[in-house]
């Protein structure tokens, strides 16, 4: 996709399809479009400040396991440094998107050492099958 | 843009959104709900019976147009939350600011 916000809605088709397709359940995998959507978010306000037409690819690499997402720009990278968690307390108007990202998937991990941009990559372990219980 | 039906039942306003609301949508949310607010209705229903997907700027806007509506004497009331926007609802605490109704006649009959 491209930095446009509505590119958005056609990134969630896409990624809803593939996420699907891999008979992730449906709770999960709408938090994975959550965690996706905020991280595409961030990188068109903050990595290109609002610039539309720059590139933001998004992967999905499935294992037994997990399923990852990559998602990554070539724009600012991520400065960690400028993170804070949102005081729920005070009900903000802004700043909860990263708070979104960690409390949708497993793990949240980010590459800035690259050439240009960042690069974010997002975890889900699937379910563990549920074991019969032994006589 | 996105769609937004209005609707006034006695003194309160009815606004219902149909579609996702993204960061593309926000500020056109925000905007039609401080509207109202400047407009002298300020007792609001948020009906998101139609809206399957929010995101942090979607609530964002909420939560502008709750602070509005509230410094104007009134406020929002949600209702009719699909599980997925009911979870991010819950995540935010967003629950607990707003009153959250399960359908929209509840809703309209606790602005009293």
């Amino acid at each position: 996709m491209t930095s446009e916000a509505d590119q958005l809605a056609r990134m969630r088709s896409w990624l809803w399809t593939q996420l699907v397709g891999q008979a992730l359940p449906l709770e999960e995998c709408s938090a994975f479009l959550v965690a996706v959507g905020e991280i595409c978010n961030n990188v068109i306000k903050h990595a290109y400040a609002g610039q539309g037409g720059r590139p933001i690819s998004i992967a999905l690499s499935a294992f037994p396991d997990r399923l990852i997402v990559d998602v990554e720009d070539e724009g600012a990278p991520y400065d960690p440094r400028g993170y804070r968690p949102p005081d729920l307390d005070t009900v903000p108007e802004s700043g909860m998107g990263l708070f979104l990202v960690r409390r949708s998937v497993d793990e949240v991990a980010f590459d800035t050492a690259r050439p240009q941009g960042t690069r974010w990559t997002l975890v889900k372990y699937r379910a563990k099958p549920a074991v019969p219980p032994t006589a | 843009m996105i769609d937004i039906d209005v609707k006034e039942m006695g003194t309160v306003t009815v606004v219902a959104p149909r579609g996702d609301v993204d960061m593309a949508v926000a500020d056109d949310v925000r905007r039609r709900l401080t509207d109202l607010v400047d407009r002298g209705q300020p007792r609001l229903v948020l009906d998101l019976g139609l809206v399957m997907y929010i995101d942090s700027s979607g609530l964002g806007a909420l939560v502008a147009a709750m602070k509005h509506a509230r410094a104007a004497g009134g406020d929002i009331k949600v209702c009719a939350l699909e599980s997925d926007v009911r979870s991010l609802f819950e995540m935010t605490r967003l629950n607990k600011v707003l009153a959250v109704h399960a359908t929209r006649q509840e809703a309209v009959a606790a602005w009293g």
